[in-house]
């Protein structure tokens, strides 16, 4: 049952009022959360995710002989809170459809995160998702992202994710609910310094050749998303670096220990 | 002559001296007497064998799961360090121990080096039902390697045990005509490992499907299929 | 218990042997292995076998309640296990990464590619339709169980016929249909063979999953349908669900070694090739068997 809502009008402008490769505002919140090694929030139109990562640590007992003599292993949790999706329902920790986003995730971040210099050991990644309105892959890999940069994790790179689709035979960028219903969609995961794909996700059908159009506008539009996630990085640590040179903090315990 | 003996089939061994190899168990008796004379059974299915005194009988059958015996060489894979040894995959119910002096030279101070997935040649020094099997990889009498020791370059395949017990038999044909047509080196596990190398990786590949093609519990191809098979191959 | 990992020289062999464009079971690069599919006496049973890995998918039918969000369609369920019979590898109890994958992929190349006409399942609008249930067992895991299940699936599907039923007012009747391998009867000639013989299902298009390996070393080209050697120590894998109309359904490259855009580009032609291939074979082998049987009405 396809809505009734105009996709895109006789001006080339979808619903919500933007151009078809035109994307949605970013905002990117580092607040320390808690006890977390590294925490961002992430929003991405009205599609907002929270991400705190833990670790390198020890294997929790129990999950130990899931650990690899040689590097460390990821554990990635997605929590979908029950009031951010369109109808009130509580997803169980067994849902398919989780898992197999926690397991995507998972094995995204393998390869990009330098696993080797922590051998024995775990890193956590919980995903809180608060409100969602299509890119839910997308928003958990970008926030991912920032979150493990943040805890000082070693990464060889960035992974920007971003969503495309179709519509007739216009390539869109950056889907919402609405549109993620009824057009083919895809999901791209680009690492910007190469320019190589790591994730290419794609659920619904489409013609080869409308896949490559949209695919590669997905592929250049995660080059702008992380110049986004840079300066915002970039502002972060500059932040903290600004701190650690001239905080007053730092200045008083020195005196102390001189005393 | 050849008979099939199934489990719980009596076999028709009976000898002053009899010794009863794999896959037969002679049922106790009350009496001394009757002792001598009491029925024997198989307990696996496969071919009935005996020695030509009819003094050894035992059972050829082909199974895939290995179960160690003392005096057999076999190949396994390394999976990780135990004290002053390692702990050793050779593909039966446990893992097998070897010992870091069993090595032709091994002393306190110098020991191998072998690291996790290293692939070894070694024999079984001691197999015992309520015990890990042991593997040593030189003669004991005479500390010397005897060919036993760590496999490097090359593949290993695995194959029924039958076929390993083939191969090890010199009469067989298919090693022969292996190496007529090129250089290459095996090694035969009784576990169903084999481990081949030769100069060229095509070779190699091509002695591996060969095994698997022979294998009775695969292909079951016979010399002349094989020699087609192989004029087929690009080698 | 996690599997043991290769050892060294495998590891080493195989990343050679690939170097030189070689694979240890004597195929191409892009070859897959021929699979071979094995009837049974029903409709809907189908075994599928690539190389030593098997497959079997049964399906059947059963006349159910609609749902009420969606009184005009029928229902699609599909249910499918890894047990440890398939490789001791595997786990009894919580799914395994693996299982959710599987589960996962015939889902959405089975069900959400639409690839089954659901509303042609609709016996009467909101009472009654037909639930479709797809089982998919694997017996034997030698690499690449992905393709291999949701290629058993499909010619499940396209196997299966559903009974004919006669609506008259609210009454439902089933004209009992007996599918038996007989002799040729001479049935068809008490009864139009158009107005009693079971039905086929609407399939509006067959999608096919071709999965392909990458390796760690970048020379190294990837490999198509890999065998189990060559997915332990593959370094992430691309599966392409397409169909013969060069239309892809499912796209599923999880990680693994970051891919040039015009590679996955490269790969998607290649599948569309494999494809095309792969649905002759379907067709020619279902069209064999259904004209070995014949239909008998009760």
């Amino acid at each position: 049952m396809s809505s009734r809502v105009e996709l895109i009008n006789a001006g080339l402008l979808r619903s919500d009022g933007r151009r078809p490769y035109e994307l949605r505002t970013i905002s990117i919140n580092f607040g320390a959360q808690g006890t977390a090694d590294g925490s961002v929030t992430y929003s991405h139109g009205l599609t907002q995710v929270r991400v705190s990562v833990q670790g390198p640590h020890e294997a929790k007992p129990g999950t130990r002989r899931e650990t690899f003599h040689d590097r460390a292993t990821l554990n990635v949790e997605v929590q979908l809170a029950p009031f951010g999706v369109g109808e009130r329902r509580r997803r169980g920790r067994g849902d398919k459809r989780l898992l197999e986003l926690a397991a995507t995730i998972k094995s995204t971040f393998e390869p990009v995160v330098q696993t080797h210099l922590y051998p024995r050991s775990t890193i956590d990644i919980f995903i809180h998702v608060l409100q969602l309105d299509g890119g839910l892959l997308p928003a958990c890999i970008n926030a991912s992202t920032l979150a493990l940069a943040t805890a000082g994790i070693p990464l060889f790179d960035f992974v920007c994710a971003i969503s495309g689709g179709v519509h007739g035979t216009q390539p869109l960028l950056d889907l919402t609910t609405v549109e993620e219903n009824d057009v083919p969609s895809v999901v791209v995961g680009v690492m910007p310094r190469t320019g190589r794909a790591t994730l290419v996700q794609m659920e619904t059908r489409l013609h080869m050749d409308r896949f490559e159009d949209v695919f590669r506008v997905a592929c250049d539009a995660g080059k702008v998303l992380w110049s986004e996630m840079r300066d915002a990085l970039r502002e972060r640590t500059g932040d903290l670096v600004d701190k650690l040179e001239a905080g007053p903090g730092m200045v008083a315990v020195k005196e102390t220990e001189e005393t | 002559m050849e008979s099939i003996v199934l489990p719980g089939e009596q076999v028709p061994a009976q000898h002053v001296n009899l010794k009863l190899g794999p896959g037969l168990l002679q049922l106790s008796s009350e009496t001394q007497q009757q002792a001598k004379s009491a029925p024997v059974i198989a307990t696996r299915s496969g071919v009935l064998n005996h020695s030509v005194n009819k003094s050894k009988w035992w059972v050829e059958g082909n199974s895939r799961r290995y179960v160690p015996a003392p005096q057999e060489s076999v190949i396994g894979v390394i999976t990780g360090r135990s004290g002053e040894g390692w702990r050793v995959d050779i593909g039966s119910a446990h893992p097998a121990s070897l010992d870091g002096l069993a090595f032709e030279g091994a002393t306190k101070r110098n020991k191998p080096s072998l690291k996790v997935g290293s692939l070894l040649y070694a024999r079984v020094s001691l197999a015992h039902k309520d015990m890990e099997p042991e593997l040593e990889c030189f003669d004991a009498q005479t500390h010397k390697a005897d060919g036993f020791g760590e496999l490097k370059d090359g593949f290993v395949l695995q194959c029924s045990l039958q076929m390993s017990r083939l191969l090890l038999d010199p009469k067989h044909f298919l090693l022969p005509l292996l190496g007529s047509r090129f250089a290459l080196e095996a090694a035969v596990g009784m576990n169903g490992k084999v481990w081949v190398s030769s100069k060229e990786t095509k070779h190699t590949i091509a002695i591996a499907r060969c095994i698997e093609a022979v294998d009775p519990d695969g292909g079951g191809m016979d010399e002349t299929h094989v020699k087609k098979f192989l004029s087929k191959l690009d080698i | 218990m996690r599997p043991p990992s290769p050892s060294i020289p495998e590891k080493k062999f195989l990343y050679d042997a690939l170097k030189q464009s070689l694979r240890l079971d004597g195929r191409d690069m892009l070859d897959l292995r021929t699979p071979t599919f094995t009837f049974g006496p029903e409709l809907g049973w189908v075994e599928c076998a690539m190389g030593k890995t098997r497959v079997i998918a049964q399906l059947d039918a059963k006349m159910v309640k609609p749902l009420p969000e969606r009184p005009f369609e029928g229902i699609i369920t599909i249910h499918s296990e890894i047990s440890p019979m398939a490789s001791p590898d595997y786990e009894p109890g919580r799914p395994s990464e693996e299982e959710v994958t599987l589960t996962r992929m015939l889902d959405k190349v089975l069900r959400r590619s639409d690839a089954i006409d659901k509303e042609s399942l609709c016996i009467l609008a909101g009472q009654r339709v037909w639930q479709l249930r797809l089982t998919v067992h694997v017996l034997a895991d030698a690499g690449n169980i992905l393709d291999c299940s949701c290629l058993a699936g499909i010619v499940a599907f396209k196997h299966f016929r559903k009974p004919d039923v006669e609506v008259i007012g609210d009454e439902v009747t089933v004209v009992r249909i007996e599918m038996i391998l007989l002799p040729k009867l001479t049935f068809f000639e008490q009864h139009s063979p158009s107005e009693r013989a079971p039905i086929s299902l609407a399939i509006h298009h067959t999608p096919f999953c071709v999965t392909f390996a990458f390796f760690p070393d970048v020379l190294t080209r990837p490999v198509v349908d890999p065998s189990l050697l060559e997915q332990r120590l593959s370094a992430g894998l691309v599966s392409i669900a397409m169909n013969a109309q060069r239309e892809i359904c499912v796209l599923h490259k999880a990680g693994g070694v970051p891919t040039a855009p015009e590679e996955v580009l490269r790969l998607i032609n290649i599948a569309s090739i494999l494809v095309k291939d792969l649905d002759k074979r379907v067709e020619a082998r279902l069209l064999e068997d259904w004209e070995g049987r014949k239909v008998e009405v009760r």
